[in-house]
């Protein structure tokens, strides 16, 4: 069966990949990157099913970020992650489809159950 | 100073504070997150080589040494936040300006992170210390940084120059990139640095060549004495 394709982008390097090693290890083809130039690189060269997004990014921000993948992978599906409590703010006026979010610091189980949502 | 400026000083000081702390907590937060999934990697791990029945502690203590590694920056990060809280425990102390910079920048690093602005430094050392109002010198500081990280392009960066001349002790902004209109509004209105400088018996000066700011604090070793 092919392995869900999944792709971490965090600038927090060691919060990045160790959470794609976990997801590694629970039967994912996870990869980490943790610019918004090597997501756009891999989205387009290797598109994954799932994204994990940071929100607060350096130079751009994760929602700019989204928008820029969504012009060349328009249904590519997006989990933000983010450490702010009032996410519907930041996300206020933005029309978007195939999305989600979840807290930081992540619960494994509850982020496992959103890609599970996210695939069907 | 009338009634309407140190009010003035007021709200610009509790919107700087709030700024300090939704970054530290943004940050703690991030620190955090990695050492849950730190520690998540433990725990898979550890189950995987028990399903196994094979063992590799090295994998399992190199894991814990990087929380270990985690938990010093935290702890560093607290005590610069904490540094910072007790600058306020008195109108009046003796300080050094190039520590109350540093505790600054170090809390402050994240939003010019963001904004892809590195901030450099090029202190002076051996620098006396000053009895003067390190929150109030503070938040002449970040009402500056505030203002040119709103107008500076990505990879930029912002140059933080101390020196001292017998007298008095000159710190420098030196913005060395980009200008942009960015059309964000600023924490503190102009003219809030030049009331609370006026307090601290110095003054700043906007260089139009460079866009940087000079402030200039006297060396008081006591109220009202200059060396």
């Amino acid at each position: 069966m092919k392995k869900t394709k999944v792709l971490v982008v965090d600038d927090e390097v060691e919060f990045a990949s160790t959470l794609a090693e976990r997801l590694e290890l629970r039967g994912y083809d996870a990869k980490a990157v943790y610019c918004a130039e090597d997501t756009f690189a891999i989205v387009k060269s290797d598109p994954p099913d799932i994204i994990l997004l940071d929100l607060k990014m350096p130079g751009m921000s994760g929602i700019e970020i989204l928008m820029t993948v969504r012009t060349f992978a328009p249904d590519l599906y997006v989990i933000l992650l983010t450490g702010h409590m009032d996410i519907e703010k930041e996300i206020e006026g933005i029309e978007l489809d195939n999305f989600d979010y979840i807290m930081k610091p992540v619960d494994i189980k509850e982020l496992l159950t959103k890609i599970e949502q996210a695939r069907k | 100073m009338g009634h309407e400026e140190e009010e003035a000083i007021r709200i610009a000081h509790l919107k700087f504070i709030g700024k300090v702390l939704s970054v530290f907590t943004h940050e703690l937060n991030n620190h955090l997150a990695i050492i849950k999934e730190s520690a998540g990697l433990i725990e898979d791990t550890l189950r995987l080589q028990k399903s196994s029945g094979k063992y590799d502690i090295e994998e399992s203590l190199k894991i814990i040494r990087s929380i270990e590694n985690q938990i010093g920056k935290t702890a560093w990060i607290c005590k610069k936040l904490n540094g910072f809280g007790h600058r306020m425990d008195r109108a009046l102390s003796t300080f050094n300006v190039n520590e109350s910079l540093e505790e600054l920048l170090v809390l402050l690093n994240r939003v010019a992170n963001q904004k892809k602005v590195s901030f450099e430094k090029d202190f002076q050392e051996d620098i006396p210390p000053v009895c003067s109002d390190p929150a109030g010198l503070q938040l002449i500081v970040f009402c500056s940084i505030d203002r040119l990280l709103k107008s500076l392009d990505k990879d930029s960066s912002l140059i933080f120059k101390t020196k001292y001349s017998g007298d008095s002790i000159r710190i420098s902004i030196i913005p060395k990139g980009d200008f942009i209109e960015s059309g964000e509004r600023e924490i503190c209105p102009e003219d809030i640095s030049q009331y609370v400088i006026e307090q601290l018996d110095g003054s700043i000066i906007k260089n139009a060549e460079d866009k940087g700011i000079t402030i200039t604090l006297p060396v008081k070793t006591a109220i009202g004495t200059t060396t």
